[in-house]
């Protein structure tokens, strides 16, 4: 059974549709990337999953449960984690305070108290290698820093699905490597999460991801394993603007 | 934060609000100032409860202070004929709260589904608009209001029942500022404080962390009321035996309230007692030297703080006392 | 004889319903462009009605010339007003405060005691009361730490934030008009006549009133859709990041909203007291505040048309609703009528948050 099942999503703005039929699955502990062009739908279709938006056709199942009306805090009970692209930590709770509300109020949150919450917080700072930082309030670290305690927080939801928006924006190549490792590392360790990239940057999707889907103007274009589709002429075509081979008689 | 230490910082709130009756006590003539910093600091932290938990901006709070009052007044009116005794007052507390738990469901249900600004407006109307259902339909004697001086006397004698107006009120307005303080360190100390923040700082992130955002804005906002009912109900009813329908939802109590909670510091456990104190004073001084000025002087102040010291008195004492041993007794 | 009384009270309602719209458009204006709600915005029409007020009594001039002198004051408080307390919260370019220390905050402790000092001097010259000498040194501090220490700001401020500042505004306003003219009620007299409709009466002031409000609202939907200044402020509402792109001045375009939304509610208040010439009082404006967000949500709160028409259709509601009522036995129709505006509020926003009007995709 599939982890995340989305069945003919649509969602329009107005007159204007943002995604358009779009339905795939994503199997536990599969590590996928959404890519596409602006525009293309991507952190729509993000929203649509994780319940920031409601979709105005389709349906969608998350671990067997029809999650099409759920609001996003009933999603994340049933184990999806987020971060997003531009990292908001809660500001003036500290480093320790802002993984204990994850691990609180997420999927494994019903038995802890606050206590326990801050146990599970310390395990993650570690993780992420901010126990400097402890007891400092979010707002004041760097991007960086807030984009791990925001990854942490996540975390600590023991979700069974997480989707990271943009994790690598801004990234040098080395960080984007040891993002990648990061990101694999925890899929080989927590075992059950699954991570879901939205990403422009390449070198990051072809390490990281086994899965590729392509979105182009709210529609699927493809959705095929990571070296098919990168070099699958529909996927240049939609990159560069031009034909494929118009492109390969140039170089 | 382990074991027992965490509901230390309740200690400096005991501890103040009992040299506050300690002073009034010993000095008689300055009781009435007592009992009015008392309510001061008790409306504070009522309010702080949801305005400062939530970043919810609730213009319409002086009705659960009214329907309190009413709550008081309707029981003493009704059931002084029972023999009740010192009961009455016990019961007039508990439809004190029903009634502005009751009235806070109800604008909750509408106003608490919408974000911010939308809520704000929302709530604007509420103190008008309840006033003028009383006195518009009449109920409960419409715009004449309810004396009911005579019943309390009938219900309790009249030498218990002047005793009650004239001390026990403020007694019982002591009692709630307490109850107020205890139910926020708790809140701020577990999971529903989280909550709050959470939802304070950034709503949106809140409820993909999986926080029930409308489930905790609920709590707090009916907490809140409840606690204003039993205010209006001790230091409006019992204290006056009298309630008027423009006096009790009067709009300035909830600038007032406001004042009191940003000065002191939102959100914070010692603030609206510092915030009380403070406004308390000032305003008596000013009423004495510069009658009538008080709000000038006042509203820019409001000003100054929310575009300068958006923290308030104990948000910077709270930073100032960081890493030192005071900092579990300063929240 | 119930329906001629409806129908006369339905015109009165239209009649006044437009004065009403006109008297939201800046409201909407102003939550249009910087998503800020002006809760504070019956005292600025309370304004408005003492200028007319003034000007009448003191100068013999006409409502209808007091005007333009409502909508320039309404532009300048305005401006002063947001540079002074909206624009720290809300202007991506900031004049937050960085860091208020005990130094910054010791000088600026020096600048109210100079202050204090110079008005005991002024007040040699003219009568000033020592709490308004207070009240300027207070807002001269402030603006001293502000603007010396002031610097970009680094997060949005909560939305609560706004809300209390122009809440504040709105009782320094009041408090300011208390002190010059006292809490009494006035009223004047300007009579042109009236109108007789047969099944109702309308006077002649009334007429202009709603064909004041009337005319504003076409000029603003000129100056919005026929003149660059106006396109520029459209193209901020519809995307703020877009129009910097294309070279608009963001913030001076914050400003300039700001301070025509203001002007647009001063003005108001001249044309609401053509309409209702009595109960002046600095306290006034507290029963407009609610029935312009009644208004406002009614029209889309962003919608300064929208603010027109919801005016026209919340006359006409507020009007038939008090003949219903006084129909009715047992009741006070007056009170009911202001209970039914806030109910009529809840239920709107309710079901339809945005207006009842649809705006263009």
């Amino acid at each position: 059974m599939p982890l995340l099942k989305c069945e003919h999503v649509s969602k329009r703005f107005g007159g204007m549709v943002a995604v358009d039929d779009v339905s795939f699955e994503i199997m536990t502990g599969e590590l996928m990337a959404i890519v596409g062009p602006n525009g293309a739908g991507k952190t729509t279709m993000f929203n649509l999953i994780n319940g920031v938006f409601l979709p105005d056709e389709g349906h969608i199942w998350f671990a067997g449960v029809d999650v099409t009306r759920f609001p996003s805090y009933k999603r994340a009970h049933l184990g999806m984690g987020r971060t997003f692209q531009i990292p908001r930590p809660f500001a003036s709770a500290t480093v320790q305070e802002n993984i204990a509300i994850g691990a609180m109020f997420g999927a494994a949150g019903g038995e802890l108290n606050v206590e326990e919450a801050m146990e599970v917080a310390d395990q993650y700072i570690d993780l992420i290698g901010l126990k400097a930082h402890r007891n400092k309030p979010a707002g004041g670290l760097t991007p960086i820093e807030k984009k791990l305690v925001e990854i942490a927080r996540a975390l600590a939801m023991k979700p069974r699905l997480l989707l990271m928006d943009e994790a690598m924006a801004g990234m040098n190549p080395k960080d984007i490597d040891q993002m990648v490792t990061f990101i694999r590392h925890i899929r080989d360790v927590e075992g059950i999460a699954v991570v879901a990239l939205v990403e422009h940057i390449m070198r990051a999707v072809a390490g990281l991801a086994e899965r590729v889907l392509v979105m182009h103007q709210g529609a699927k274009l493809v959705d095929e394993p990571t070296r098919e589709a990168l070099n699958d002429p529909r996927v240049i075509e939609v990159y560069l603007g031009r034909q494929a081979e118009e492109f390969n008689a140039k170089s | 934060m382990r074991g027992t230490g965490k509901y230390l910082p309740i200690v400096p709130v005991l501890a103040a609000y009992a040299l506050l009756l300690l002073y009034g006590v010993a000095t008689p003539g300055k009781w009435q100032l007592v009992a009015q910093l008392a309510f001061y600091c008790a409306l504070g932290q009522a309010f702080n409860l949801f305005m400062g938990m939530t970043g919810y901006v609730d213009f319409g709070y002086v009705a659960f202070l009214g329907v309190g009052t009413y709550g008081m007044a309707v029981t003493i009116s009704s059931l002084s004929d029972g023999g009740l005794g010192l009961g009455i007052i016990l019961i007039g507390f508990l439809v004190a709260a029903v009634f502005s738990t009751l009235l806070a469901m109800a604008v909750g249900a509408v106003a608490l589904r919408l974000r911010g600004a939308y809520f704000a407006i929302a709530t604007i109307g509420v103190n008008e608009g309840f006033r003028y259902l009383i006195e518009g339909a009449r109920i409960w004697n419409g715009a004449d209001g309810i004396i009911f001086s005579r019943h309390l006397k009938t219900a309790l004698g009249r030498k218990m029942a002047m005793s009650v107006s004239t001390f026990w009120a403020d007694i019982f307005v002591f009692g709630v500022a307490v109850l107020a303080a205890v139910l926020t360190l708790y809140y701020l100390r577990n999971k529903v404080g989280y909550a709050l923040l959470a939802l304070r700082e950034d709503e949106d992130a809140a409820k993909v962390m999986g926080i029930d955002v409308t489930r905790f804005k609920i709590i707090a906002f009916i907490t809140s009321a409840a606690l204003a009912g039993l205010l209006g109900a001790s230091g409006w009813a019992l204290k006056l035996t009298y309630v008027y329908p423009p006096d009790v939802f009067e709009i300035h109590y909830t600038v007032e309230a406001i004042i009191i909670v940003l000065l002191g510091g939102a959100g914070t456990l010692m603030g609206p007692i510092a915030g009380g104190l403070i406004y308390g004073v000032s305003k008596y001084f000013l009423a004495i030297t510069l009658p009538g000025f008080q709000l000038l002087i006042f509203a820019p102040i409001i000003i100054a703080i929310i575009v300068i010291f958006p923290e308030g008195l104990v948000g910077i004492l709270k930073g100032k006392v960081h890493g030192t041993r005071l900092e579990k007794y300063v929240i | 004889m119930f329906f001629e009384q409806l129908s006369g009270n339905l015109v009165q309602g239209l009649v006044l319903g437009s004065v009403y719209g006109m008297a939201t458009m800046g409201l909407s204006l102003i939550f249009g462009v910087l998503q800020v709600v002006n809760v504070g915005h019956g005292a600025f029409i309370m304004v408005g009605a003492f200028t007319a007020l003034i000007l009448f009594q003191s100068l013999g001039v006409p409502p209808i010339f007091a005007i333009p002198v409502a909508l320039v004051i309404g532009m300048l408080l305005g401006m002063l007003f947001y540079y002074g307390a909206v624009k720290p919260l809300v202007s991506p370019s900031g004049t937050g405060i960085r860091k208020v220390g005990r130094k910054q905050l010791g000088k600026a402790a020096g600048v109210f005691v100079a202050v204090m000092i110079a008005m005991r001097i002024l007040s040699g010259i003219l009568d000033l009361n020592i709490a308004f000498s207070i009240f300027i040194a207070i807002i001269l501090m402030y603006s001293f730490l502000v603007y010396v220490y002031g610097g970009r700001r680094q997060e949005k401020g909560p939305e609560l934030a706004t809300l209390l500042v122009t809440f504040s505004l709105g009782v320094i306003l009041e408090e300011v008009v208390k002190q010059i003219f006292t809490s009494e009620a006035r009223g004047y007299n300007w009579d042109l006549g009236k109108l007789d409709l047969g099944f109702t009466v309308l006077p002649l002031t009334k007429i202009l009133a709603s064909g004041g409000s009337l005319t504003v609202a076409v000029l603003l939907y000129l100056w919005f859709n026929k003149t660059r200044a106006g396109m520029a402020m459209r193209s901020v509402v519809e995307d703020s990041v877009g129009a910097r792109v294309c070279g608009v001045n963001v913030d001076w375009q914050y400003a300039l909203s700001f301070s025509l939304g203001i002007g647009l509610t001063v003005t108001s208040g001249v044309l609401l007291t053509m309409f209702i010439p009595v109960g002046i009082n600095p306290y006034m404006g507290g029963g407009y505040t609610l029935k312009a967000f009644v208004i406002a949500v009614l029209g889309g709160l962003a919608s300064p048309y929208g603010a027109f028409f919801g005016g026209i259709v919340f006359g006409l509601l507020e009007n038939g609703s008090y003949t219903l009522l006084a129909a009715l036995p047992g009741g006070e129709p007056f009170a009911l009528t202001r209970f039914f505006s806030f109910v009529m509020l809840l239920v709107i926003l309710l079901i339809r948050p945005t207006g009842l009007l649809r705006r263009k995709g």
